[in-house]
């Protein structure tokens, strides 16, 4: 009980930090996160103890990936105005994310459990999470690559594409959300409406898309 | 004759319902295909064609899908927090950090400049 309060409150706290302090650092899963874990190694609890603690929370998690087919279904009309751009663009900036992440690991040598770790971090972290049994990844670390890169995305991406002079707030909200899910889209959303709709798109088309990726990677090591 | 509507935590629970049956679905579907995939993710496209064909309306589960979205954040916590685990890494978190950026950068700025150049104008 002690365990679940505590992640509860820090995550409350975290979100009344992000209304006051408008960077997306003031991050309530990142200041939840901190918090556990600080009071985990604090009291020498071990995660396992934790994990089993919070399996409240964590059970929520497979009918809140089913709930992102509400903002694709919302945003429907704009996809059909601007599929081509929306799901080819999406796919371009989820596929380069996925293809860097593999062959930068491999050309750096990093660990395996890290290699497919980085695998799914352009996919939102629940659905991170989920596809973790099948590419064999710690599901702690898939969870936390993922939600880094929706972190450096929110931080980084917005001064980013305006050098690219990537300007229209469609393009713009896709490249978020395609690459840094929801953090990103909840950044995004602060540019616009249109920029937030076209992000939560771009959110659940890079869930679908790397969720199918893992899947054949999966079927051709059978 | 419409009846009046349920009262909002009848709703979120109606929802909530119908969002735990479409997990239910989508994992019984690739259990019995035997499918490499998150019965979750199925599950949303499940209910994302199911939305479109009317057989699902997007009301029953506003309340709960918005209730969750809305605190997404909050449920991979107790995932998340497992990289305590991986503390002993030490500087490897900075080749890993390293990595994920620029597969960010690469990534949307490839989505950024194709979708800048594929929209179509007036909309």
């Amino acid at each position: 009980m002690g365990w679940l309060a505590l992640t509860l409150l820090a995550f409350a706290l975290g979100v009344w930090a992000q209304a006051r302090k408008r960077t997306p650092l003031a991050n309530p899963t990142l200041i939840a996160t901190l918090a556990v874990a600080g009071a985990l190694l604090l009291s020498g609890t071990p995660y396992s103890s934790y994990a089993e603690a919070a399996r409240p929370l964590t059970s929520l998690l497979a009918p809140a990936v089913v709930a992102l087919a509400v903002p694709l279904y919302r945003h429907r009309a704009l996809l059909a105005r601007q599929w081509r751009a929306l799901v080819l663009g999406g796919a371009a900036g989820t596929g380069v994310a996925l293809a860097v992440n593999a062959l930068l690991a491999r050309a750096l040598h990093l660990s395996p459990d890290a290699t497919r770790a980085l695998q799914t971090a352009p996919a939102t972290s629940p659905v991170a999470l989920q596809l973790a049994p099948l590419t064999h990844a710690p599901p702690a670390l898939a969870a936390t690559l993922a939600v880094l890169s929706g972190l450096l995305g929110a931080l980084l991406l917005p001064p980013v594409l305006t050098r690219l002079g990537v300007r229209h707030p469609l393009a713009r909200g896709l490249a978020i959300g395609a690459v840094a899910h929801g953090i990103g889209t909840a950044r995004a959303r602060e540019e616009g409406e249109q920029t937030g709709a076209a992000a939560s798109l771009g959110m659940g088309l890079a869930a679908l898309l790397v969720t199918a990726v893992v899947g054949l990677l999966a079927l051709g090591h059978r | 004759m419409s009846a009046p509507p349920l009262p909002p935590a009848v709703r979120f629970v109606l929802g909530l319902g119908v969002l735990l049956g479409f997990a239910a679905a989508g994992q019984a579907l690739v259990g019995a295909l035997q499918w490499p995939l998150p019965g979750a993710v199925v599950g949303l496209a499940l209910l994302w064609a199911a939305l479109g064909l009317g057989v699902v309306k997007l009301a029953w589960i506003e309340p709960a899908a918005d209730g969750l979205l809305g605190v997404l954040g909050l449920l991979f916590v107790p995932a998340t927090a497992g990289a305590v685990q991986f503390l002993g890494a030490g500087a490897a978190w900075g080749l890993w950090l390293l990595t994920l950026t620029a597969a960010l950068l690469l990534g949307a700025g490839a989505a950024g400049l194709l979708a800048g150049r594929l929209l179509r104008p007036g909309a």
